[in-house]
């Protein structure tokens, strides 16, 4: 460094912690040295934040917030702006990719058991930004104004309606009008323009001071903090700069080079990522053939329809979010990795992220008798997840295991008996066992079979 | 790679490849007229595609989000040539194709249907549907233009362009399905009276009218896949070097 900078610097960090912060944060934060695959999606999050806030002022200067314009708007984007299409296209494709590297992250936590403790803040942090996303991104899609846009958030409004009693202002107070209409473009647009990404930037650099406050965890969950040097400093670990952030460098290229792939080649995702309805305008006299969310909202969608009672089926919906809050005290096995835990509990994650992707194929589809049943079946697995992980917690006696299995498939079966009807009644049957064996494979094999059996955690990391 | 990454990829590869097509009209079966091949590097075909266009579609249908300068600079047409050819009313070079009808007429005319924008409506539908709908008018005493349509049955549109392809009649057969039940379904498209075009000429100009169309919806298309082309060489040579950048940075940790 020249004398000139190295003075400048010291005159900045005299009234700015500025190399305090870089040390801190980058050169003297000290990750665990075995970040696999899985540890690309934080940074990844970041960068696609990045792109999304900056495309969003570039389509804010030319989209007009107002119903009869709107739709034009975005096409004079599309068309008449220079390279407007291109701004658009990483602005749409950005949303997917936005769930698609969050639901990846979060999976990873799942994995590892990055929300245990100390880092229970860490996660519930995380989860804010996740609500926050859900929201940011709903909004967003109002905004260019298509037919689709119109009857999603037609639908999804009208969810609060459901609620007894003040269901019905709510979702007028949500509007600002009886209908969607002009107002609730134009709130819409501000909420998603400012108001949400300001709390998404706060909750960002909280979820990011909060890991840093703790550490990193790692893909073998040991503390690295727990085999210092002698100068202080974690032994299995490097600096975050430059180690990771020429890893991440790497991971962001390699990144961009699929986001481009979508946003160049095919930017609609053929209909994934910008439906096909949604390049007719609005229109309130014309409903689609198939009103359907944009695909990262369908898993909860399907929670949603498989509830017949209209309140019940948005209660369900809120707590599929708001039960993963609570992750960090419903898994109380002080293992954190699944590289030391049982196999019963790896086949419980598998099934558990193949549930989310049956619920979220059921929800791009139209509902049948089978499909209303099976987004039932995989709705329980959804929730019976969270209650077969917190049995994982610790070793527990055959009494335990056969009534808790005994308690949850007599729940299921009454709902079956009391309150599940279907065109084709055989249905209800035939889908019962699917929950049956899940409860079966997690609750009863513990104590038939070693599968329930764990791992020794080493005291280092492996690898 | 653990088995959870494995199983998640393969779980994610089936869903991402599993399109979602939405159901057509069950009268007939959707291709039965062939599948459409879009060509935008055919100049000459879009050039003869905007030129039905103006001709046949745009007095109803508007294409209000496109400028005639726009297709006129990406199709090669000079100025006055546009003019002279694409421009029927007292619009500008720069103006939107937007169409002189007025609403209130359109919809009196139509069954009480605003012809539909077709700068955005045929993305909407895709190029697939517009062709099909193109090619299977029939004729059908019934509907106030004599005409009917198979891929949009009771359309409110008239076939515009009869004179070319000639009225069709269609013949249906019945059916009796696995449980005993009768059908009425489409088996096939006679012609009735001929048109100035044989059956080739008038799919050359379906052709055209589409791939035209298929432009028009997102003019965009012209560049963007060689754009994305170059973008993709720069980021796997990025790629290559932050490779080996990061190799080098962690040669000694192990």
């Amino acid at each position: 460094m020249s004398g000139i900078a190295r003075g400048l610097l010291g005159w900045i960090d005299a009234r700015f912690p500025l190399s305090k912060m870089w040390r801190e944060h980058l050169s003297e934060y000290y990750a665990p040295k075995n970040f696999n695959f899985w540890y690309f999606f934080g940074s990844l999050a970041l960068l696609v934040l990045v792109i999304q806030i900056l495309s969003g002022i570039f389509l804010t200067m030319h989209y007009k917030p107002d119903a009869e314009l709107a739709f034009a708007s975005v096409e004079h984007i599309m068309r008449d702006v220079n390279w407007g299409w291109l701004i658009r296209y990483m602005h749409s494709t950005g949303a997917s990719f936005f769930f698609i590297v969050i639901y990846l992250h979060m999976f990873r936590a799942l994995m590892y058991g990055s929300f245990k403790n100390p880092r229970e803040l860490l996660w519930v942090f995380g989860m804010l930004i996740y609500v926050a996303l859900m929201a940011e991104a709903f909004m967003g899609y109002l905004l260019p104004w298509g037919n689709m846009s119109y009857w999603g958030a037609q639908v999804i409004i009208n969810l609060f309606n459901t609620i007894p009693y003040i269901g019905e202002a709510i979702s007028e107070w949500i509007r600002g009008d009886f209908v969607i209409s002009d107002a609730t473009l134009n709130r819409f647009f501000s909420l998603h323009v400012i108001a949400v990404p300001l709390a998404l930037l706060a909750l960002v650099v909280g979820h990011i001071l909060a890991l840093h406050e703790v550490g990193s965890n790692n893909p073998d969950g040991v503390e690295i903090k727990k085999n210092k040097g002698a100068d202080g400093i974690p032994v299995d670990s490097v600096p975050f700069h430059p180690y990771y952030t020429v890893k991440d460098i790497f991971g962001a290229v390699v990144f961009l080079g699929i986001f481009s792939v979508v946003v160049f080649f095919i930017p609609d995702m053929y209909g994934y990522f910008l439906e096909h309805a949604n390049f007719d305008p609005a229109s309130a006299l014309n409903t689609p053939d198939h009103i359907a969310p944009i695909w990262y909202f369908t898993p909860f969608y399907t929670v949603l329809r498989a509830i017949p009672d209209p309140f019940g089926g948005f209660v369900g919906m809120s707590l599929a979010i708001i039960v993963l809050f609570f992750l960090p005290w419903i898994d109380r096995n002080p293992i954190k990795s699944i590289r030391y835990r049982s196999f019963l509990f790896k086949i419980n994650l598998l099934i558990f992220a193949v549930t989310f992707f049956v619920l979220g194929y059921l929800g791009l589809n139209a509902v049948t008798p089978l499909y209303s049943q099976l987004a039932l079946r995989f709705t329980e697995l959804y929730f019976l997840f969270f209650i077969v992980l917190w049995t994982y917690s610790r070793s527990r006696g055959v009494v335990f295991w056969i009534s808790s299995f005994v308690i949850l498939l007599g729940i299921i079966t009454l709902y079956d008996v009391f309150i599940n009807t279907s065109e084709r009644t055989e249905l209800i049957w035939q889908t019962w066992s699917i929950p049956a064996a899940y409860l079966v494979i997690t609750l009863l094999l513990p104590f038939l079979t070693r599968l329930g059996s764990e791992k020794e955690v080493p005291e280092r990391l492996t690898s | 790679m653990n088995t959870c990454t494995k199983v998640l990829a393969a779980v994610l590869i089936l869903v991402f490849v599993n399109p979602v097509w939405s159901a057509g009209s069950e009268a007939y079966k959707k291709g039965t007229f062939g599948k459409i091949h879009i060509d935008l590097s055919n100049k000459t075909s879009l050039q003869r595609g905007a030129k039905y266009f103006v001709n046949f579609c745009l007095s109803c249908h508007p294409a209000k989000h496109s400028r005639y300068k726009r297709v006129a600079d990406d199709l090669g047409i000079s100025e006055s040539l546009t003019k002279n050819n694409l421009i029927f009313t007292d619009q500008k070079f720069g103006d939107l194709m937007t169409v002189a009808m007025k609403r209130e007429d359109a919809q009196k005319w139509f069954l009480g249907i605003d012809p539909p924008d077709l700068s955005t409506h045929a993305r909407a539908i895709g190029p697939q549907a517009v062709y099909e709908y193109l090619k299977s008018f029939y004729a059908d005493d019934t509907r106030p233009f004599g005409v009917n349509n198979l891929h949009l049955p009771n359309t409110a549109m008239p076939h515009v362009l009869v004179n070319l392809q000639g009225l069709q009649k269609a013949v249906f057969r019945n059916e009796t399905d696995k449980n005993g039940k009768e059908h009425h379904v489409f088996d096939k498209l006679e012609m009735l009276q001929p048109g100035s075009l044989s059956e080739k000429e008038y799919e050359r100009v379906v052709v055209d009218i589409v791939n035209f169309l298929a432009y028009l919806s997102e003019p965009a298309q012209l560049v963007r896949k060689k754009i994305g082309i170059g973008v993709l060489f720069f980021l796997a040579v990025l790629g290559v070097l932050s490779y080996f950048m990061k190799k080098s940075y962690w040669k000694n940790i192990h």
